[in-house]
């Protein structure tokens, strides 16, 4: 009884304030700060492949004399593509070409989500699990996924050939559900086109990318709804006075 | 409300152009925007209906301090580069639809700012909401409680209540711990990421070790990879930082900042004469920080003068001590020590010489000199050598900076001399590094290569190269003669080689012809806090005198650097030694008064430019110690002669007498017939050997004095420092 | 100008405390010294200090003696007033023994005034 009063009279003290709904704080499962480890430490070596070198000169070449230093995120790219994931030595490579201080490339390198500072698969599959997808059905995706390859999210396969994340909106909602596997878009799943997607990876074939609904882009599945008969010639629906 | 009052940066300078780019095409086109237009015409703005006059560019928390109002800030450091990221510099403009950042946003025209408006408070409460959700609760361990800026501030701008409801019971954000060293103790999860420590390492201290790695909820402040914060300057970040993020590790859970007592002093550990608070509790020396000195410090404090104090109360000299027959030296009482000293002096019939340390001041001085004086003694030297002949030190522009240290921050072209400022002078070489910074400074140094913290080019370690770049042969010598303010440093050591004398006129006649209208470019990078004082009131520089002379007495007052040494004395030698730290002299000595450290006396020192400046005595000597000049004074009426000067004032009056300019604190006497040096000069050669500098490795920055050498904490920087040294040059190898 | 200075010291009134003149404030610390006198042999004996009934007597009269020379008669009475409130004070125990043997003590030591003993003492 008195707790009640009690409540009553803290919210008539707090008059119009408004008590934060708060929900779990997102906290990213990457860790932020380096620890060696035996597949990343400083002394194992990296170095930029000759024709990868000669691409390093390409981007560095783009940016004004003085500006070294913008090739940062394209070098990394570079390096991430090389090595397939992004190593400390090769952060390092990089401010050793740019000239920076290595702190100046970690800060880079951990701000963006998409530069993978932990060993990944050959074959980095990104479900999207955002709300259309989701709607979609990447539930079903995302279990296939964990079930064939036998990993949690996050983890990578024991041949080093795949590696799971959930990531956010890839931006092909109309195709959902989608995963990226590397740089394409597999669209318009199903959890056995996973499933066969997987096994072509498995087998060294990779899958042609796209919709696999027969689609051909991001057309409407099966016929037009709208929009469907011949369009109108000049000066269709004009009142007659201008016609 | 907040420590630093705002109202200086106005004057003058605008804007903080020390953004730490190191390519030199950016820093041409940043210093070629920031000449400025002829006289640009001043724009109005108002501040709470106040109407101000100011500069175009200035920001709106520039304008708002010149009309006397103080903006709420976390990450705004006046002397670090703008960040704008903790949002709590907001203030309504009007016909603003949002709040701006005060500290980032540049004044238009006819501005009305509205720093106490509806919005403004709403925005302000808004932020520190924000901020305290993610920070801990824990004023109570805190050692920044009490000087927390974030306190402070949520405590004025604040809400009066929390909204904070942990209904899952996820906790507050928490970040690991990272080992900044042996000094900076770093307690992440307080850190609100304000960057100025990231700032100040990038742009005032040189290393570029710390920055912000992640992003969003997840963002943290570190070095990524475990690594220590390598710098002379790592203390300062403590006292930037204004939250409780970076503390200091030797003071934690010491004291809180209103159980202490503070004496504003000036720093001895180095020539520079840093001005510094010493804080102290029950008369025991708890910490040391900054005083504001634009002149000389600026803010800033070198790590060994900020952490060394706790050397202060190890080692002391607490009761006279006279040697037995045994060997051994027994404590005794005042009466019996001054007798038994006056005695050897008395039997030495004027054999009597004296040595002057590195960290005595000018009172002991004048009284050692005064009290030998009249016992028949005439040679009195400093321990450490300045090896000029001709001029000597008779000329007092031989012997310091004569450029001064806040104008080396205008020099646009600079020669170091067999010197490493960023240990024997860190403040110097921030100054430096702000010219290599701002004015393009080229910068290049005779001596063994070393790590400046900036960019620069080695000539070369041969002696020779002096002779070659004074001749105008070198293509430094170019530099030098095309630049506006051109600066050489010649580091102390140097002038303690053989053929110092050579060095030293050779140097100084080229800067006869480098001097400009109002600007001398030559300068001695003294190493040692009494030096320049010992020079100023006559004391001859090197022991060799002393030695040669083969007395009977030799006094060591403070002459800690292990120069001397029983061997070259002779057998029945009687030494008094007169300090406050058992280390090299006292070991040496029959005779121990024990004297009081800087911090216990008030005494004037004079730094490397020839400005005097007195330190207060914020505790008292341990035990039985008495002030130096004290000493000397009761041991003079034991001698029969008593010095005519009973208390401080005499005694300052006396120096008056003999040196006008030591008793006028804190202003700079410009040193006249410099231009003179060449005619007295004896000899013009230089050997062609190698150049050395005794400090090349921040391990060898830490332990320089009897007081350091004491220190627990710079003993355990020493070893921290070289484990990390030793780590990354095996990295280095391995990468090779 | 002496004579005026004297005109009003002899008008001035001041307000007694006790005593209307010498002559009384005499008789008051007289009464004292007597009655102090008569007890000292009961207060030798009941605080059992090491001290004879002689030496009591000689200390009470060199506490007198120390006081011969005030004239101002307020200033004997106030003395008086004192010196009796010690007397009962110590008739009636109210004291220790450490409080009786103050008598004896010496005050402070005589601070040195010359660099010297300033220095060997430690005092500023």
């Amino acid at each position: 009884m008195i707790s009640s009063c009690a409540s009553k009279s803290i919210n008539l003290v707090r008059g119009g304030m408004r008590a934060i709904a708060t929900s779990a704080v997102q906290r990213s499962d990457h860790l932020f700060v380096h620890r060696d480890t035996p597949e990343d430490n400083p002394n194992i070596k990296f170095e930029f492949t000759p024709e990868n070198k000669k691409r390093v000169e390409a981007i560095i070449s783009i940016y004004p004399e003085g500006y070294k230093r913008a090739a940062m995120i394209p070098l990394l790219d570079l390096a991430q593509r090389q090595y397939g994931w992004l190593p400390i030595s090769a952060m390092q490579k990089v401010a050793e070409i740019l000239e920076v201080s290595h702190m100046r490339v970690y800060e880079v390198a951990t701000f963006y989500t998409m530069f993978l500072r932990k060993p990944t698969g050959k074959y980095h599959i990104q479900v999207c699990t955002t709300t259309p997808c989701w709607l979609r059905g990447s539930d079903e995706i995302m279990e296939c996924c964990k079930k064939t390859l036998g990993v949690e999210v996050g983890e990578m396969t024991k041949d080093g050939l795949f590696t799971i994340s959930e990531v956010e909106c890839l931006g092909a909602c109309v195709n959902a559900p989608m995963v990226a596997i590397n740089d394409d878009y597999y669209e318009d799943l199903t959890a056995k086109d996973m499933q066969q997607i997987l096994a072509d990876f498995k087998a060294g074939k990779p899958s042609p990318p796209g919709p696999r609904n027969g689609r051909y882009a991001s057309e409407p599945a099966g016929e037009p709804s709208s929009l469907t008969e011949e369009p109108k010639g000049p000066g269709f629906g004009l009142q007659p006075a201008l016609a | 409300m907040f420590r630093a009052p705002l109202t200086k940066v106005i004057q003058g300078r605008f804007g903080s152009p020390t953004h730490g780019i190191t390519s030199k095409a950016i820093r041409s086109s940043a210093a070629l925007s920031q000449t400025p237009a002829k006289a640009p015409e001043k724009i109005e703005v108002f501040v709470d209906d106040v109407s101000v006059k100011v500069l175009p560019g200035t920001t709106v928390l520039q304008a708002c301090a010149v009309a006397g109002v103080e903006i709420p800030r976390f990450c705004y450091h006046e002397r670090l580069s703008v960040a704008g990221n903790c949002r709590m510099c907001l203030v309504e403009v009007e016909k603003s639809p949002k709040p701006v950042a005060a500290c980032a946003m540049p004044v238009m025209k006819g501005w009305r700012i509205k720093t106490n408006s509806e919005m403004t408070r709403k925005a302000r409460e808004g932020v520190m909401e924000f901020l305290l959700m993610n920070h801990p609760l824990d004023c109570p361990i805190c050692d920044q409680g009490g000087e927390c800026d974030l306190q402070d501030q949520a405590m004025a701008f604040g809400s009066d209540r929390s909204r904070f409801t942990d209904i899952n019971h996820t906790g507050k954000r928490a970040v690991e711990d990272k080992n900044f060293g042996p000094l900076v103790k770093g307690i992440m999860t307080r850190c609100i990421h304000c960057t100025r420590c990231v700032r100040f390492a990038c742009e005032v201290a040189g290393v570029e070790d710390l920055g912000t790695t992640g992003r969003g909820n997840d963002m943290q402040i570190g070095t990524y990879v475990e690594k220590l914060f390598l710098s002379e300057l790592s203390g300062n970040v403590i006292d930037l930082c204004p939250v409780g993020a970076l503390t200091s590790k030797p003071y934690s859970f010491v004291a809180r900042p209103w159980e202490i007592r503070k004496v504003s002093s000036i720093d001895v550990l180095d020539a520079v004469g840093s001005n510094i608070v010493v804080s102290t509790r029950t008369n025991e020396v708890l910490r040391i920080v900054p005083r504001e000195n634009e002149d000389i410090n600026e803010e800033w404090l070198a790590d060994k003068s900020r952490f060394a104090c706790d050397g202060l109360k190890r080692q002391r000299l607490v009761a006279p001590m006279v040697r037995m027959p045994n060997g051994e030296l027994q404590a005794v009482e005042w009466e019996g020590a001054l007798i038994s000293v006056a005695k050897a002096i008395k039997d030495a019939k004027g054999a009597v010489a004296a040595i002057a340390g590195q960290l005595v001041d000018v009172e002991s001085l004048v009284a050692l000199k005064d009290l030998l004086n009249r016992n028949g003694g005439e040679t009195l030297c400093t321990e450490q050598n300045f090896n000029v002949k001709g001029s000597g030190s008779d000329l007092r522009s031989n012997y310091v900076c004569n450029t001064t240290i806040a104008d080396l921050e205008q020099a646009d072209a600079v020669l170091l001399i067999g010197t490493n400022p960023r240990y024997e002078a860190p403040l110097i070489n921030t100054r430096l590094r702000k010219s290599y910074i701002n004015n393009e400074m080229d910068i290049a140094s005779i001596g063994p290569k070393i790590d400046l913290s900036y960019n620069h080019q080695n000539l070369g370690e041969d002696a020779g190269l002096i002779s070659q770049v004074c001749n105008g042969g070198h293509p430094f010598s170019k530099v030098l003669e095309n630049a506006k303010k051109p600066a050489i440093v010649l580091g102390a050591n140097v002038l303690e080689r053989p053929d110092a004398a050579g060095i030293h006129t050779t140097v100084a006649s080229y800067c006869k012809k480098l001097n400009k209208q109002g600007w001398n470019a030559f300068n001695v990078l003294q190493n040692n806090a009494g030096q320049t004082g010992a020079l100023d009131v006559g004391y001859q520089p090197g022991t060799q005198a002393a030695l040669k002379a083969q007395p009977k007495v030799l006094i060591l007052l403070g002459a800690d650097g292990g120069k001397v040494d029983r061997e070259k004395l002779p057998k029945d030698c009687y030494v008094i030694y007169i300090g406050h730290h058992g280390d090299n002299g006292a070991s040496i000595a029959d005779a121990v008064l024990p004297g009081a450290a800087y911090t216990e006396k008030q005494a004037i020192y004079v730094n490397t430019e020839g400005r005097a400046q007195q330190t207060l005595a914020a505790v008292s000597p341990p035990g039985m110690a008495r002030e130096d000049w004290k000493i000397l004074r009761a041991l003079s009426e034991i001698l029969g002669t008593p010095l005519p000067y009973d208390n401080l004032d005499d005694l300052r009056n006396r120096i008056e007498d003999i040196a006008p300019h030591l008793v006028r604190f804190g202003k700079l006497e410009s040193s006249t017939f410099g231009n003179l040096t060449e005619q007295l000069a004896t000899s013009k050669s230089i050997e062609n050997t190698k150049i050395d500098v005794k400090q090349k490795k921040l391990r060898e920055y830490f332990m320089t004095d009897p007081i350091s050498r004491a220190s627990p904490t710079m003993a355990r920087c020493v070893r921290e420092v070289s484990g990390e040294e030793a780590k990354e040059e095996s990295q280095r190898q391995a990468a090779c | 100008m002496a004579g005026r200075e004297a005109v009003r010291k002899a008008v001035q009134q001041v307000r007694p405390i006790l005593s209307v003149d010498r002559e009384e404030a005499r008789k008051r610390a007289l009464n004292l010294y007597k009655a102090w006198y008569r007890q000292i042999p009961y207060i030798v004996m009941d605080y059992d200090i090491p001290k004879s009934v002689e030496e009591c007597r000689a200390k009470l009269r060199e506490e007198f003696e120390r006081h011969r020379n005030v004239t101002d008669v307020r200033v004997v009475d106030m003395l008086v007033i004192k010196g009796q409130m010690e007397l009962k004070e110590t008739v009636e125990i109210w004291k220790q023994k450490g409080h009786i043997m103050r008598y004896w003590k010496e005050s402070q030591d005589p601070k040195p005034t010359d660099f010297l003993s300033k220095f060997l003492q430690g005092v500023n």
